[in-house]
């Protein structure tokens, strides 16, 4: 396909900066909105950060508390229990990545296939669901299903003379089991942006690939998922400034004592030893560790995107 | 194209709606707003109030503030000595929000409504309550200080909370002699109950406390089990040792009355274990005083402990005999308790009140149901020690952020809180509403719900800034008073004896409690946090091995627990204790 370039205007129009606030300077006055938001939720915290540097005490604040250059670092890279949470958290959001990128991909193949609108759009629906279930309602749920011995699935195993599945109770079966259901909560919303995508392929080249003989597969394969390239790469450029961080609310409500090898991520030992022993430099310095560690791997992955000669993001 | 009008003030009215409210979110311009309106009707009160206060008190001198730190001029303290302050002092108070059910909210309700009527009010003071998480309280309470807007009066159960508090710099130290003089019976009362040694942390005095009374027995908090599943199995009392509770237990498995019955002899419930463990029962008495000091305390668990070994193999033994369900770990309370209210378990513990809706709900399900409570003098962990609670309730503690007058108007309100007409109100609330008199007693309406809802457990996260229980009458009439009622079962009696017996055991070495510490300990603030994770794991693990693997697993994992921070902790504390900064063993 060929790639889309913005062509220079013919006329080249001078406007000035102050002409063209007078034009639209109602415009200009709504963008404040967004931008002071941005402002004051991302950077205005910033000078927070300079927490990681200090034995931070809430009540004796900034002003107060005692400075110790790289010391939290120091203590926070030689701790085990860092080490466990950094290893899960690296290989469960690959896992994540590995598993939860193609499935959107797949299914909005699938539900562009559908020809009877209603059905597709029930069939959308419903896929979007869980996406705004909260991870509260999915982890009980899971549990009422998957328990070993009062469990509505494993009953219905044992009732057919099977044995107990510890699905959520010994770590390898769990490790399966949150990432199906990670997949199960994200697939439906994540084809959105795929459809979406799909939306904006020309019909031409269907009808001309249809002429020329091109079959269902085939044209997917052609036409279809060459057209979505960009938006995976881009989507996928994302996720993966994601790598570093987990979901504590889906790890809490999936966690029991059993399955605390896996579990243990960087979320829990967040906040189970920064926020739960009131460490707050602690907290924050593993914080921005993950923040500085998710934007290389942002910019490397841009960077690889396009020297494939893809878009790319930045 | 000529601008419409219309357009621009739109376009002016919406950014500026939409910024306003955007703005407002960053602050607490809701509650000040609010605030003001409080102040304006507060000082409107208090100004009739002040020239009615100064008709009727003797005193001359016109400025409250001075009284904190000189005797009124007639001499008269306390409460009679109180006048209004000249400008307004906002006192805010925390209350513990425990998420409960079908209570008032806990900031505002006619009970906070009817402290401000009656105290504030009359002083120029606006009361203000703060709701602390019941289950996050360091966290509440250090977010708070982050923002610099800890209430007056902080208070909680824990010492080496309060501890901690006291060495992160959220606390102010204050002069007694000037409590004593604000608050004289509340200071009185401190030094009549010995409480004045804990008012002090590394030698400045930090802390006011309340009164616990018949804090060595703990009757208050009972387990209740099935008695018409004993009897079928042939036992006619609770039985009292560890192996006729097996026993009766596995007779009850066996004769399919229940499949996984639980047991009241290592958790009282058989949930996902917490963070703190009781020990005592297996504990060998009279103890040593150093091993005490270093693994006595429940907060964190000793797990290399004996008393904590024996406890574990029990678990592991109810466990591999199939009493405990095999999903307990991932069962929470509120599942055991509607197991219990189904017939589908033997025990269920709780503090006990005048309306246990759990025990409404387990008669209306099981109406031949007997039930009974387990007596003090059972002995399931070898013993019948138990932790007898602190000689004292609620640690008051006063921000360091507080002004003088602040600090006054918090004292005020403790001792205006201990007035007994105050403290009876706020304790049984309206006669007629919410309690009846019978007898001469005051006894509670158990059902009530109307304007004049109390509080959690009879409001008690209010008052339990000078006292930890309601005391009408005699111990028994006060049983008779906090016992529910209008069930199929009386068990008045029953809580009598309990109390009885351990008031027995309560004057040996049976009756124990935690060293306290006259100093914060670091270690236990850095490391608390990860052994309680790691207990709650541990205590699984070897919870659920078989019995054959136990000891070499136990071996393993205590000492990954003390290398985890626990042998820190334990050497700090044995440290302080030799430094004599710790209490002494009874």
């Amino acid at each position: 396909m060929a790639k889309s370039k913005t062509s220079e205007p013919a006329v080249k129009v001078k406007t000035t900066w102050k002409n063209a606030f007078k034009r639209d300077w109602q415009l200009y006055l709504l963008l404040l909105i967004p931008l002071a938001l941005v402002f004051l939720f991302s950077y205005a915290a910033y000078p927070g950060l300079r927490m990681v540097f200090m034995n931070y005490k809430p009540a004796k604040g900034y002003a107060g508390s005692e400075w110790v250059g790289l010391d939290i670092f120091r203590k926070i890279f030689k701790d085990a229990d860092f080490l466990r949470a950094l290893r899960n958290s690296l290989v469960f959001n690959f896992l994540d990545l590995i598993v939860g990128t193609p499935i959107p991909i797949l299914l909005a193949l699938l539900l562009n296939e559908l020809r009877y609108p209603k059905f597709k759009k029930v069939s959308q629906t419903i896929l979007y669901l869980p996406h705004f279930l909260s991870w509260a309602i999915i982890g009980s749920v899971a549990y009422q299903l998957f328990k070993p011995s009062s469990g509505l699935i494993n009953i219905l195993i044992m009732n057919m003379g099977g044995e107990s599945v510890p699905f959520i109770t010994e770590k390898w079966h769990w490790a399966v089991t949150y990432l199906l259901v990670g997949v199960w909560q994200t697939m439906g919303w994540g084809t959105i942006m795929y459809l979406a995508g799909i939306t904006s392929i020309s019909g031409e080249l269907y009808e001309a690939a249809m002429i020329d003989g091109a079959g269902r597969w085939k044209r997917m394969w052609h036409i279809t998922l060459p057209g979505i390239k960009p938006t995976i790469i881009t989507l996928l450029i994302i996720n993966l400034g994601r790598v570093m961080n987990s979901n504590y609310e889906r790890l809490a409500v999936f966690g029991n004592s059993q399955v605390r090898d896996f579990q243990y991520q960087l979320a829990i030992y967040i906040y189970e030893k920064g926020l739960g022993n009131l460490q707050f430099s602690m907290a924050t310095a593993v914080g921005l560790f993950q923040s500085v560690i998710g934007v290389i791997l942002v910019l490397l992955a841009d960077k690889f995107a396009k020297m494939l000669g893809e878009e790319g993001l930045l | 194209m000529k601008k419409n009008i219309l357009q621009k003030v739109l376009v002016f009215a919406l950014t500026g709606a939409m910024a306003m409210g955007m703005l407002s979110g960053c602050g607490n311009s809701g509650a000040d707003s609010s605030n003001t309106s409080d102040t304006q009707t507060t000082t409107d009160n208090a100004a009739t109030d002040n020239s009615a206060a100064t008709d009727n008190s003797a005193a001359t001198d016109n400025n409250a503030a001075d009284t904190a730190t000189e005797p009124a001029a007639d001499g008269a303290a306390g409460v009679e000595g109180y006048e209004a302050f000249a400008d307004n002092v906002t006192l805010k108070v925390a209350v513990y929000d425990r998420g409960v059910e079908g209570v008032p909210t806990v900031d505002d309700n006619y009970w906070t409504k009817w402290v401000q009527e009656n105290f504030g009010d009359k002083y120029n003071i606006t009361v203000q309550y703060v709701p602390i998480t019941r289950t996050d309280v360091m966290t509440d309470y250090a977010l708070l200080a982050a923002a610099d807007d800890l209430p007056t009066i902080l208070m909680e159960y824990d010492y080496p909370k309060v501890a901690q508090w006291a060495n992160d710099g959220y606390l102010t130290t204050y002069d007694l002699n000037e409590f004593a003089q604000v608050a004289p019976t509340y200071y009185q009362r401190m030094v009549d109950n010995n409480q004045i040694p804990y008012t002090e942390m590394g030698g400045e005095t930090y802390f006011a406390l309340a009164l616990r009374p018949y804090y060595n027995t703990t009757y208050t908090y009972q387990n209740f089990v099935r008695m018409d599943w004993l009897r079928e199995v042939g036992y006619e009392e609770v039985p009292k040792t560890y192996d006729d509770m097996v026993d009766a237990l596995t007779k009850i498995k066996e004769a399919g009355l229940c499949e996984y019955p639980g047991s009241p002899i290592v958790t009282n419930k058989m949930v996902a274990v917490g963070a703190d463990t009781q020990n005592y029962p297996f504990r060998t008495y009279p103890l040593n005083e150093e091993e005490w000091v270093m693994y006595g305390d429940y907060n964190v668990v000793p797990m290399n402990w004996e008393p904590t070994k024996k406890y574990l193999q029990a678990a592991n033994e109810l466990y591999n005999l199939g009493i405990t369900n095999p999903e307990y770990y991932i069962t929470d309370d509120e599942t055991w308790k509607a197991d219990f209210i189904n017939g589908k378990a033997f025990n269920y513990s709780q503090y006990i009140s005048a309306n246990m809706d759990f025990l409404n709900s387990f008669y209306e399900n099981n109406p031949d149901a007997e039930l009974a409570i387990v007596p003090a003098d059972a002995e399931y962990g070898g013993s019948y020690g138990y932790r007898t609670d602190n000689p004292f309730g609620m640690i008051i503690c006063f921000s360091s952020s507080a002004t003088e007058d602040e600090l006054k108007a918090a004292w005020m309100y403790m001792e205006w809180m201990t007035q007994e007409e105050n403290l009876f109100t706020m304790q049984w609330g309206i006669e007629g509403e919410n309690y009846t008199v019978e007898n001469g007693l005051p006894v509670s309406v158990a059902d009530y719900s109307g304007d004049y809802t109390q509080g959690f457990n009879n409001s008690k996260d209010y008052w339990c800034v000078t006292i930890e229980s309601r005391n009408a009458g005699t111990i028994e009439e006060i049983i008779a008073a906090t016992t529910p009622t209008g069930l199929p079962q009386d068990f008045t009696q029953d809580v009598i004896d309990f109390y009885n017996k351990r008031l027995e055991i309560s004057t040996t070495d049976y009756a124990c409690t935690d060293a306290i510490f006259a100093v914060a300990l670091e270690s236990v603030s850095e490391y608390s946090g990860t052994l309680a994770s790691l207990w709650t794991e541990y205590y699984d693990t070897l919870t659920m091995c078989k019995p054959e693997e136990f000891e070499a697993k136990y071996e393993e994992l205590s000492q990954k627990y003390l290398d985890a921070g626990f042998q820190e902790i334990a050497d700090e504390r044995l440290d302080a204790f030799n430094a004599g900064n710790t209490t002494k063993l009874q």
